[in-house]
């Protein structure tokens, strides 16, 4: 997923209407009563990948209670693994670490 | 022959520990050894003023050299004398790269910063810890001449093997001004004028080291006198109270790894305490048989621990019965069940157990030292290495989504949560069927292999010197046989009656808490260990500690040194020549034995390679210790302050032996006897 240049944010979750709007694959927003797993995968992406916003939740701004649970939880996740993005990612290749740089150097070398 | 040392710390560095340099230490270290010459060898630290003190003070040849820290192993690297300002200028490039003990330099550093190393003598820790890594090693190959070793064992099994480098013993002793004993660790180069370049060809051939100045290989220094004995087999005679036990002491202090095994150790005095000691061996024994037998078995166990089947049978029986309500009061959709997280399914998570598993497998193919050129013969090792950045990487990625998806499955949980506590509808559990079906398969495959383990059979059968060593597994049969396995005093009565049935019974283990979880894997099959004798029945008393004896001996194979004092207090001669005699012959052929002994079957029959004589003599009121040595065929022994004795004398005098088994033996001794 390319990064989008510049301070152009995309924005993931979305208010509007009084519902809850996530973006969808072909890049328009879908109310966030058919958020599924795989939908909420890739927002993780986004959010690991790129410079990402959401629109804070509100009470205020859903009245769907529905909707509210659900992106109430959803924004509350994203929001703080984006805060916690590189630690997120570091984690995952620390595995084996020692003998990748002991490999890599050598073979680098030799090569 | 020329007398070298080419390892000489004179500076304590953050490698060593703190010592004040003595420069009349080294004086005397280079007069009583008579060396011809030494190196200077600190830790990644080369000073080239002290280096000129000590070579004026000094009236051999001294090499200017440092021990450098490369790549984790430690290496001489040893220069001519002609300018010395560089080399002072290149070595403080090492003493800057190494601020922490651990630190070390690349091969690349080495060579950017000493240029061509051909121009040195190059000489790694092979044999000595801590040793050159075989890949480190054949990198550098074409510049090393030798490789040091801190054992004349080790010394004697790599000079007999010339795919191995020729090898050195040096002293690595540090000149401290409280130094008490000199060190014996040095090695004889058959060389003409001691130049870097001559020592460096000297060094190229096997032939041209050894451990003595006249007997080649055959004898080692053993004490700062000089006193030399045998790379193989030495019997040391004496009458009582002639420091021979002394001797053994003085040789045991000055080496390390060395295999002694004391008078009477072997021999308790009362029979009680002496077949308690026995037995807590053979259960030292037993243990560790046992363990590394089921140390496939317990890592299953440990999966196992794992498995809750009741939990599994509850997820697929509650998944089961709100799939059925979900369906039968679908009319009572809400908008809270109408969210398409409702009903949504966790992702399903791999551990990559066979990744990482691979990654082991591929990273043991790089780095095993034993078989690499078997390994070699058919594989790349950098393609291997390549390989296994590789897959680290595919586990990196494969980590990477795993954790996205735990994220997603913690979201999605609390997203259904609270939304099932609003809705009126019924939602579907959640239940990973991959999971509880592999469960089901991994209990039913674990209930084979304790039947396996379980069923009675010989696993080893060892032949030790004409005992049999014998370990049998099958199956408890009463509760008071897993109450021993286990150690434990606690009630097995209900635990066993789930015996029949493994996982059941791994249940009730795992919930009597007074049982550590660790140990369980020694409750399913009962290990028998015992030792027989040559007639197949248990060992009898005297056998034990025959048994033992032979096994102490055996492990000798592990350090550098075998001392034994005086075997016969504890061993009738039938044992000691048939049994003891064989087995020390054997051991000799590989390390320096020493056996101290009063007895005629020991003693002469052994075929011992050198002889050793303790004596003691009141002179002028003053006790003087003496060690009188030589070949079993040299008519006299001699000491080394230039006293000799005939070795006839000796025999007769420190081996008593009955009047019947003198006369068989009387032809050996006229060879040897001074007419």
């Amino acid at each position: 997923m390319p990064m989008r240049e510049g301070g152009v944010r995309m924005k993931l979750l979305k208010t509007d209407n009084k519902l809850g709007y996530y973006l969808g694959d072909s890049g328009d927003y879908v109310p966030i009563d058919r958020i599924t797993k795989d939908h909420l995968l890739r927002l993780v992406n986004l959010t690991l990948a790129n410079n990402v916003e959401f629109d804070a939740y509100d009470e205020e701004q859903i009245q769907n209670q529905a909707h509210q649970i659900v992106y109430k939880s959803v924004y509350e996740k994203l929001y703080n693994l984006r805060e916690r993005r590189q630690e997120f990612i570091d984690e995952s290749e620390r595995l084996y670490l020692q003998d990748y740089e002991k490999y890599r150097d050598k073979s680098s070398q030799q090569g | 022959m020329k007398k070298i040392d080419l390892h000489i710390h004179t500076i304590a560095t953050i490698c060593d520990s703190d010592f004040n340099f003595s420069i009349d230490k080294l004086k005397d270290y280079v007069g009583e050894s008579d060396l011809d010459a030494i190196a200077i060898t600190n830790h990644n630290v080369f000073d080239g003023m002290q280096f000129r003190f000590i070579r004026e003070a000094l009236s051999i040849q001294v090499f200017p050299g440092i021990e450098i820290s490369l790549n984790e192993c430690h290496i001489l690297l040893i220069s001519d004398v002609s300018n010395l300002d560089e080399f002072e200028a290149m070595t403080a490039k090492v003493t800057n790269r190494i601020i922490d003990p651990s630190d070390s330099i690349s091969i690349e550093e080495l060579k950017s910063i000493f240029g061509n190393l051909e121009e040195y003598l190059i000489i790694p820790h092979y044999r000595k810890k801590p040793a050159i890594h075989p890949e480190t090693l054949s990198e550098i190959a074409c510049y090393v001449s030798a490789g040091e070793v801190d054992s004349a064992k080790k010394f004697i099994r790599a000079v007999k093997d010339d795919t191995r480098l020729t090898p050195v013993l040096f002293s690595d002793i540090r000149i401290s001004e409280d130094l008490s004993q000199l060190p014996t660790r040095q090695t004889f180069i058959d060389c003409g004028e001691l130049t870097l370049a001559a020592i460096k060809t000297c060094l190229k051939h096997n032939g041209k080291i050894c451990l003595s100045e006249k007997d080649g290989n055959r004898l080692f220094q053993i004490f700062e006198d000089g006193q030399m004995m045998s790379t193989g087999l030495n019997v040391l005679l004496g009458e009582r109270s002639s420091g021979k036990t002394f001797t053994l002491d003085r040789i045991n202090s000055r080496n390390e790894n060395v295999k002694y095994i004391r008078q009477f150790s072997l021999v308790q005095q009362d029979e009680a305490s002496y077949e308690r000691e026995f037995n807590n061996d053979l259960q030292k024994r037993k243990s560790r048989f046992a363990d590394e037998y089921l140390k496939g078995f317990k890592s299953v166990l440990d999966d196992i621990m794992n498995i809750d089947l009741t939990k599994n049978d509850r997820e697929v029986d509650g998944y089961v019965s709100t799939l059925l309500k979900s369906a039968e009061y679908a009319d009572r959709r809400d908008a809270y069940s109408k969210m398409a997280l409702f009903n949504e399914t966790a992702f399903s998570i791999s551990d990559d157990q066979t990744l990482k598993e691979l990654i082991g497998s591929v990273r043991q193919l790089i780095e095993n030292v034993d078989y690499r050129s078997i390994i070699e013969r058919y594989l790349d090792i950098s393609a291997l290495k390549q390989l296994a950045c590789d897959l680290i990487e595919t586990l990196w990625t494969r980590s990477f989504e795993n954790k996205k998806k735990r994220f997603v499955n913690s979201l999605l949980k609390d997203v259904k949560e609270s939304l099932k506590i609003r809705s009126s509808a019924v939602q579907v559990d959640d239940v990973d069927l991959y999971r509880v079906s592999m469960d089901a398969k991994k209990v039913e495959r674990f209930k084979g292999i304790v039947e396996f383990i379980r069923k009675e059979a010989v696993i080893s059968e060892e032949s030790v010197q004409g005992f049999n060593v014998v370990a049998k597994k099958g199956p408890f049969l009463s509760v008071a046989d897993v109450k021993l396995a286990s150690g434990v005093k606690t009630a097995f009565k209900d635990v066993m009656k789930e015996y029949g049935d493994p996982y059941r019974y791994l249940q009730a283990l795992m919930s009597n808490e007074s049982l550590p979880q660790a140990e369980l894997y020694r409750l399913f099959s009962k290990i028998t260990y015992q030792i027989l004798n040559r007639y197949g029945f248990p060992v009898s008393g005297g056998e034990r500690s025959e048994f033992r004896l032979l096994q102490e001996i055996k492990d000798a194979q592990n350090f550098d040194i075998l001392l034994i004092d005086e075997p016969e207090s504890s061993f009738d001669n039938m044992f000691l020549r048939s049994d003891v005699n064989e087995i020390l012959r054997d051991i000799s052929k590989s390390m320096p034995v020493v056996v101290v002994t009063h007895n005629n079957t020991v003693g002469a029959s052994i075929g011992a390679d050198y002889l050793l004589y303790a004596s003691k003599n009141v002179i002028d009121g003053k006790i003087v210790y003496r060690i009188y040595s030589g070949y079993p065929t040299d008519k006299r022994l001699h000491s080394t302050d230039r006293y000799s004795i005939a070795n006839h004398e000796i025999m007769m005098n420190s081996l008593e032996a009955g009047r019947d088994a003198y006369e068989g033996r009387r032809r050996t001794y006229e060879v040897v006897e001074d007419r």
